[in-house]
């Protein structure tokens, strides 16, 4: 079949590549295996050479155990002082070329989803291994899982996760994550309890508590597995929120659960007392969790504020800091994985104000690469580990389980649904409850719980735990995984929309929020809004301004949305011809005039001269983005998929703009030197966003031109021959003429009409920052005075 | 509760106002109360003073225009049956219920609270949102962190956007055809009016 592909030319050879890959893989496959054997082998030997050579050396002093000289080992093999850190570099090639080796088989990876691909590579490679060997590596020991497979995954779900859904669905995902929970692990330890007593089943020797143990370990939805599912599919996005922030949340329980029982199986009693205090024990982990990560959090955030100065590190700030946070939670045997979640989710708005673009680009990339490299070690890891054993086959228990799990989660789910509605402004349907109760897939935290259990307490039982565990994570992740695509499709579930939102939406919803909070506050009715309103405004006043450096932190959403959206048509004219020329160092040749000449014709009707050089494909684009960067402040979620990056629509001209923004700052210098009564500041601290309002929206450029009742917008002065950089330079260039003219004063625009009050108002921000220091002028001060807000 | 059907002889109108708005006794109480607690020289009407002495309103970027919502045109007094019937808008919609071609539209339908919300952007009540409104309402909303061109820019898109049949201003029609996507219902609801 390969030749015969061939002979088809081109589409053979492209044909061939997925074949080549698999190639590819089953070679590597075979090195691991026989890597291993290898350095078990060559280890003795090389003990013995160099320790003949250094002997040797010794050889005139007491004792030689050899005389004879050997040659100075040219080549020698010596692999057992880098055989862990090789095995780790071996194993996570493996992952990473499986992961792109599935790339290359788009037919196989739409059918099954690729956790179960990587749980089947797992299955081979550990095969291969223990032929070869006999033995397999331990190599989903428990340390290594929580302490460096798990917390990439997690703080890439918590650093990105979308707030303001969460927030809005918090109740109900806490309702789904600790009374579902426990519901599950009650249901599914006392069933499995009462099937134990069967008597032909040989489980008598497991007791109530050992079940109920078993139970909670059993009953967590695993946020790995649900990740790795869920992204394929595309759920929308109430449904992905609700069962991911569900997965995440119910550690806290399955924390304490499991301490519970185990302390519990141990003594052999259970009291009032003890459930009274493991509620509380529950409220402690999970509280103190979150408390220790927004500790952690804080700190980071107050940390970058003074980062400016050193870049280069600010990511490893975020990612040490969240670590720690992880790792103190688990000091204190709280939730490790809430406080990841919540150092990431509080650090995050203030970091990126405060961090360059760069560490930006670096944190999302090595967050993204860190939790896939982690996620496909995981299942990797699953598939050895089921190879290893230890196992032991009992036909009652491992269906109970699975059956007992099915069950209980769909009773847990509808059950907990009826009461939510009741509470909820958008009913969930029959439709979403089946979803999250079919996307409730075990994963290998449970493996890993299972794992850590007592050899010696559990004598007998730990082998049929650990099978079940493992029975109940391949079915749900292959059976439900494989399946919940296509049965989503049939249920027709409300997909993600790829929605347009217009700049309409945008404003009307904001609108409507204010209108809700005013209403709600004239009720006298504290709602959801209102809390949310405090909680922003406390924020803006206090928060903000403690952590974020400099002028940033006074910069709403839909400005810095609005920024980019700006930037996007810069570069946009500019690769369209409007002009790359920058401006010679003399001032003369930039000056007003060839910008008035562009507004001395009537303006025609806004839409057609708005966007003046935009097709109609451009305004899409512009759409797009606007869409996609509001998504963090609205309520419409963007579905994130892990695997591919938010795409940052103005990555590839940055570039460009930055390069041609410091060429024009060294003709700033210039000019300045000329004329060395302007004092502006040089705005040194500017974040990008700020710099880009600078750079493509300068009050002092338009309004000096400003015609009465007419409207230049931005767009117009990007047509203009000049590159939307030289706006700075113009801007520079306007004062001076300015300054020509009037002296030291600087005159507001001469325009008139309505427009004028809130142009002055306009003015007092810019003003703030381009003022000469020396004498702001009569006009100027006025407006200091006057406030803006009624 | 016992004593809400004696204290509901009290509210002005309080049979006639269940009806046309749909709140049940104990919520037209519970507004009756917060009323009274507003109207602090007893008058029996709430002037706009009364409104601004709520504290966070004076904080809501559209504050004054809320407050002008409760106030039917060339009346300065806002009385218990108008305050009531503006905050009808705000409750959640009903699903399911068919209506008699003749009872009147409630005022919690989608339509109304669309309506509603119009008027608020359409202070000068003819019709439109005209640019000069609509930037206003931005100026409001964004505040000082905006230059006045990037407010025009927003506006302008806003209406290039929205406005169909080009007469540079916004109807209620291209209004709420622009936020058909909305869940209004979410957005305009406050829960405990139910």
């Amino acid at each position: 079949m390969f030749w015969r592909r061939a002979a088809h030319g081109r589409v053979g050879f492209r044909r061939s590549l997925p074949e080549l890959g698999l190639l590819l893989l089953a070679t590597l496959v075979l090195l691991e295996g026989s890597v291993l054997p290898l350095g078990a082998a060559s280890s003795p030997e090389t003990g013995i050479t160099p320790g003949a050579g250094v002997s040797h050396g010794h050889a005139d002093k007491n004792h030689s155990e050899t005389k004879h000289k050997k040659p100075f080992p040219v080549l020698g093999l010596n692999y057992d002082s880098v055989k862990t850190p090789f095995e780790i570099s071996l194993w996570v090639l493996l992952a990473s070329l499986m992961k792109l080796g599935f790339h290359l088989l788009p037919r196989v990876s739409s059918i099954v989803p690729e956790s179960c691909l990587l749980i089947v590579v797992g299955l081979l490679v550990g095969g291969g291994i223990k032929l070869i060997r006999e033995e397999v590596p331990p190599v989903l020991d428990t340390k290594l899982f929580f302490y460096c497979l798990l917390p990439p995954i997690i703080l890439d779900a918590g650093y990105f996760l979308p707030i303001r859904p969460f927030m809005e669905n918090l109740g109900t995902i806490l309702m789904f994550a600790v009374v579902g929970t426990l519901w599950n692990a009650f249901f599914v330890g006392g069933f499995l309890f009462a099937v134990c007593q069967i008597p032909h089943a040989s489980l008598s020797h497991i007791g109530l508590l050992p079940c109920l143990l078993f139970g909670s370990i059993i009953s967590a939805v695993d946020p790995v597995a649900v990740l790795a599912v869920f992204e394929e599919i595309h759920i929308n996005e109430l449904l992905h929120i609700l069962v991911f922030g569900e997965s995440l949340l119910n550690d806290a329980v399955t924390v304490v659960l499991y301490h519970l029982f185990e302390e519990f199986s141990e003594a052999g009693t259970v009291t009032v007392l003890d459930g009274f205090l493991g509620v509380i024990s529950f409220l402690v982990v999970a509280l103190g969790g979150v408390l220790v990560g927004a500790f952690y959090g804080f700190v980071a955030a107050l940390t970058s504020r003074f980062t400016y100065h050193i870049r280069v590190i600010e990511p490893l700030f975020v990612f040490v800091y969240s670590y720690m946070a992880y790792l103190s939670a688990e000091v204190f045997h709280l939730s490790g994985i809430m406080a990841l979640i919540a150092c990431g989710a509080v650090m995050r708005p203030y970091v990126e104000a405060n961090i360059s673009h760069k560490s930006h680009t670096t944190i999302k990339y090595f967050l993204k690469m860190w939790s896939s490299v982690s996620e496909t070690l995981i299942f990797i890891f699953l598939g050895v580990a089921t190879v290893e054993g230890p196992h032991q086959w009992n036909w009652v228990f491992v269906t109970a389980t699975v059956i007992l799990c099915l069950v209980s989660r769909v009773i847990g789910v509808v059950g907990l649904t009826f009461v939510i509605n009741k509470f909820r402004m958008v009913n969930l349907t029959t439709k979403d409850q089946f979803i999250i109760a079919y996307g409730g897939l075990r994963g290998a935290i449970a493996f890993s719980l299972g794992f850590l259990l007592d050899i010696e307490h559990f004598k007998d039982m730990r082998e049929i735990f650990l099978t079940a565990i493992i029975t109940v994570v391949f079915f749900t992740v292959f059976v439900q995984g494989m399946t919940i695509k296509p049965l989503v499709e049939l249920l027709a579930v409300k997909k993600k929309q790829e929605a347009k939102r217009s700049i309409n939406e945008e404003i009307h919803t904001q609108f409507l929020d204010h209108l809700l909070t005013g209403i709600e506050d004239i009720c006298g009715h504290y709602g959801h809004h209102h809390w949310k309103d405090k909680l922003n405004r406390f924020n803006k006043k206090y928060v903000k301004g403690f952590l974020i450096a400099g002028e940033r932190s006074k910069e709403p959403q839909l400005i810095a949305f609005y920024h980019k959206l700006e930037m996007k048509q810069a570069i946009q004219l500019v690769e369209s011809g409007g002009g790359s020329k920058l401006p010679s160092a003399m001032p003369s040749t930039v000056s007003m005039q060839n910008i008035q000449p562009k507004n001395q014709p009537p303006p025609p009707k806004p839409t057609e001269r708005a966007l003046p050089q935009l097709t109609k494909g451009r305004e899409e684009e512009i759409r797009k983005i606007l869409r996609s960067n509001l998504q963090r402040t609205r309520q419409r979620l963007h579905s994130y998929n892990r695997h591919t990056l938010v795409a940052d629509p103005d990555e590839e001209g940055f570039q460009d703009i930055i390069l041609k923004k410091q060429k024009m700052m060294e003709l700033d210098r210039k000019i300045k030197e000329m004329a060395n009564y302007l004092s502006v500041p040089s705005h040194p601290k500017d974040s990008p966003t700020m710099s880009r309002a600078r750079l493509a929206s300068d009050p002092q450029a338009y309004n000096i031109k400003l015609p009465a009742g007419g409207v230049p917008t931005i767009q117009v002065d990007l047509a203009s021959p000049q590159s939307p950089d030289s706006v700075n330079l113009l801007d520079e260039i306007g004062k001076a003429e300015q300054k020509e003219d009037s002296g030291l004063m600087m005159k507001p625009p001469e325009s008139n009409g309505p427009e004028k009050a809130g142009e002055k108002d306009g003015w007092r921000d810019q003003q703030k920052l381009t003022r000469c220091l020396s004498d702001p002028g009569p006009g100027a001060e006025e407006d200091e005075d006057e406030p803006f807000l009624p | 509760m016992g004593s809400s059907s004696s204290s509901l002889n009290n509210v002005p109108d309080g049979q006639q106002l269940m009806q046309e708005t749909g709140f049940s006794a104990a919520h037209l109480l519970r507004l009756y109360e917060r009323f009274k607690f507003l109207d602090k020289d007893n008058r029996g009407h709430l002037r706009s003073e009364d409104f601004e002495a709520v504290p966070e309103l004076s904080e809501n970027p559209i504050g004054d225009r809320i407050v002008g919502a409760f106030f039917l045109p060339g009346q300065e007094t806002v009385d218990f049956s108008s305050f009531v019937r503006v905050l009808a808008h705000f409750r959640p919609t009903e699903k399911n219920r068919t209506r008699a071609g003749a009872q009147p539209e409630p005022a919690n339908s989608r339509n109304r609270k669309l309506k509603f919300a119009f008027r608020l952007y359409d202070r000068d009540r003819d019709g439109k949102i005209s640019r000069t409104e609509l930037l206003q309402v931005l100026r409001e909303m964004l505040g000082m962190q905006v230059t006045e061109e990037q407010l025009q820019s927003i506006a302008d898109r806003a209406i290039q956007e929205a406005d169909l049949d080009k007469d540079d201003a916004i109807s209620f029609d291209e209004f709420r055809k622009s936020l058909e996507k909305v869940n209004i219902d979410h957005k305009m609801s406050i829960r405990f009016l139910e």
